[in-house]
């Protein structure tokens, strides 16, 4: 009888233990956001960028994990910035096709040649912040190709939350410099840190803007 | 410091009078300041070592008890090798001696055989007509001498007959020796028959003195383990330590097969068991290929048993011979199953290795390198025989894991006695250092009083 006991003593605590093991792979997934400018003249580094997110950050993504492919314009805080979203299945089978759809879809936006008047990078973060965040995914990567220069068109409010970015690693990949910046090297030096201050003041995990595209592989190891 | 001055103005003074005073009170405190360090003494130093030979009796128990263990297993493990050969003995025994009437009945058929043949070989010799009687009485008659002719054509008569009749003899004697060569030739399959029939028995007899060859050996052993020795408990000792190393060592080894066998199908079971969970920060697939390499494990375990080579399960070796080979043919299914499973997982895991380089090389914009034929078909064969061969490889595991069992009691014991044997002996100094401590305390305590001690012995004593 007490040998019974004791036996379903270690069964009801071994499926306690088992079930309670049992969680969510969210914390172990990453999700990814692109920021593509299409504004001004950083609009021709178009092609770059797609170049850049095919050969760096898609063959990174492992079943579970999210891309999400946001624009920069005029006014990016819309859900017609959102060019793509991509979650990769679990089947390896599954996730090559999806890999390969999500190419061609950043090859059609290579192609597009519009550009925006304005360059609302505040909205497309915010944006970005918000598709990130509905993943929870353990690791969040935001990384804005732009030149990070914001010009915002006229009656747009533009204040991120105290917690806007928690959670968050943000990097700032090739950032070009405008002609204003090779004239004083301040002026781009100056403008970097303020996006530092600002994404930092506004709980962001980290910030990077002197990530090599060749090093995207290794970052995004280390993050994870 | 300055506050502890009684005249704050002169504080030499002050700082000897503070002196002065103190050695007052500590000369007048002499004795029950002697006493409480001395109770401080026994209680610390004294309650260490107390411990310690505590510890050093719990060790010698726990020694005695290892012995014993080890004893008692090597004696377990001996009366099952007994047991094991007797069984063996058993079996031969009554096979053997079954089919002994029919070698013995074989045996006695084919010398029925020889007798027979032997005695149709035997030699009638001709015998010589009578003629030679005759001949001679034939000679002693009258005439002979003087050229009869009666008795010259007479004997010219005999003479023929006798050729003739020494002709005839001649051919009878050679038609006999024909019909016994042939008989003599026709014996010898018969012979060889014998002569198989004896090399069987021969060679059973061989086998029944190596088997009590064995058995002598093991009681002899037996009776060394039964008397206890130190020489045998030392011998005991090494060998289970021995064991446990390459046992260890093996399982390491079978431990990188595991982990070689787990990446080969853990990918491709992805493609099978796709799901978001994890279960203890593992992928449900990557469970789903560990319990696959598990299950290799466990049939290999029942298959060890089932052969008679572990005994790892009491109930599997005492079952019956009938039910073991079922066991064994069950067994031996699932292994092949399991590795037939994993062969396929292989060949599905250099599909997707490829389709993901591809898949890669396309997103990096280059164009697709196409390997060989040949060469694709060298990798997949490759690694489904290394899919297929790995779970027969790690069926073997369960030698190893037997023996690490046994002898890991007496390891571990060993090693569990050697650390607290060094508690014990870390106690027993610290012990010793309180105890020194507080004694050189005591005198440092007694120099600083010095004085009023001799200014009160010489007061004693003076009256």
């Amino acid at each position: 009888m007490l040998i019974k006991q004791k036996f379903y003593t270690i069964l009801i605590f071994a499926s306690t233990v088992l079930l309670s093991s049992c969680s969510d792979s969210k914390q172990y997934e990453t999700a990814m956001c692109a920021l593509a400018d299409t504004s001004g003249t950083y609009a021709k580094e178009k092609k770059n960028m797609v170049k850049i997110i095919k050969a760096g950050i898609i063959p990174k993504l492992v079943p579970g994990d999210n891309l999400f492919l946001i624009t920069i314009g005029s006014n990016s805080y819309g859900e017609k910035n959102l060019k793509g979203k991509l979650t990769l299945d679990y089947r390896p089978s599954q996730a090559n096709k999806q890999r390969i759809e999500f190419a061609n879809v950043l090859d059609k936006f290579g192609k597009d040649k519009s550009s925006a008047k304005y360059t609302d990078i505040s909205g497309a973060m915010m944006l970005c912040s918000g598709y990130l965040k509905s993943t929870q995914a353990g690791t969040q990567i935001m990384f804005i190709f732009s030149d990070m220069k914001e010009e915002l068109k006229a009656g747009l409010k533009r204040s991120f939350d105290k917690d806007e970015f928690t959670n968050m690693n943000i990097v700032a990949m090739n950032v070009t410099k405008l002609n204003a910046d090779t004239t004083d090297p301040q002026v781009y030096r100056s403008r970097m840190k303020k996006w530092e201050k600002r994404v930092l003041k506004h709980s962001a995990e980290s910030w990077n803007a002197t990530l090599a595209p060749t090093d995207i592989s290794e970052y995004i190891d280390n993050l994870k | 410091m300055s506050n502890l001055y009684i005249w704050p103005e002169m504080p030499f003074l002050s700082i000897a009078t503070l002196v002065f005073a103190s050695m007052i009170f500590l000369y007048l405190a002499r004795t029950p300041m002697h006493l409480a360090f001395q109770s401080l003494d026994d209680g610390i130093a004294g309650g260490m070592a107390k411990i310690s030979s505590w510890i050093n009796s719990l060790v010698s128990k726990m020694r005695e008890k290892s012995k014993k263990v080890l004893l008692e297993s090597s004696i377990a493990d001996c009366e099952q090798k007994i047991a094991q050969e007797f069984k063996r003995v058993d079996v031969g025994y009554t096979k053997h001696l079954a089919d002994y009437p029919k070698l013995h009945l074989k045996i006695d058929e084919n010398i029925a055989i020889i007798a027979a043949d032997f005695k149709d070989c035997g030699q009638a010799v001709p015998k010589a007509p009578g003629w030679c009687d005759t001949v001679e009485s034939i000679t002693q008659m009258q005439g002979v001498a003087s050229g009869d002719r009666v008795v010259e054509k007479m004997l010219k008569e005999l003479q023929k007959t006798a050729i003739d009749g020494e002709k005839a003899a001649l051919s009878e004697m050679r038609k006999t020796s024909t019909k016994r060569h042939k008989i003599l030739s026709g014996l010898a399959p018969t012979w060889n028959k014998i002569l198989k029939s004896m090399n069987t028995v021969n060679t059973k007899v061989a086998l029944a003195l190596e088997t009590s060859g064995k058995i002598q050996k093991y009681m002899e052993h037996y009776d060394s383990i039964s008397k206890g020795g130190a020489d045998s408990i030392d011998m005991l000792s090494a060998k289970a330590t021995k064991l446990f190393i390459f046992s260890v060592l093996v399982i390491i080894i079978a431990g990188f097969g595991a982990f070689i066998n787990f990446n080969l199908i853990a990918l491709p079971m992805s493609e099978l068991v796709p799901a978001g969970t994890r279960v203890l920060g593992l992928q449900v697939s990557d469970v789903s290929a560990l319990v696959i390499v598990l299950l290799e494990i466990v049939l290999g375990i029942f298959l060890m048993e089932a052969l008679g080579i572990t005994n790892i399960f009491p109930q599997i070796s005492s079952m019956t011979l009938g039910k073991r080979r079922i066991v064994l043919i069950a067994s031996l299914l699932g292994l092949f199953f399991l590795a037939s499973v994993e062969a396929a997982l292989a060949v599905l895991r250099e599909h997707i290795a490829e389709t993901n380089a591809a898949t890669t090389q396309a997103l990096a914009g280059k164009a697709a390198t196409s390997s060989t034929e040949g060469d694709s078909n060298i990798t997949t064969i490759g690694q489904a025989t290394l899919g297929f061969t790995l779970p027969w490889i790690l069926a073997m595991v369960a030698v190893p894991l037997e023996m690490l069992i046994e002898s890991s009691q007496h390891v571990l014991n060993k090693l569990l006695i050697l650390i607290i044997l060094l508690v014990g002996y870390v106690i027993g100094i610290i012990g010793h250092l309180i105890s020194t401590i507080m004694k050189t305390f005591l005198h440092i305590y007694d120099a600083y009083i010095i004085i009023p001690t001799q200014i009160g012995t010489l007061i004693k004593s003076k009256s």
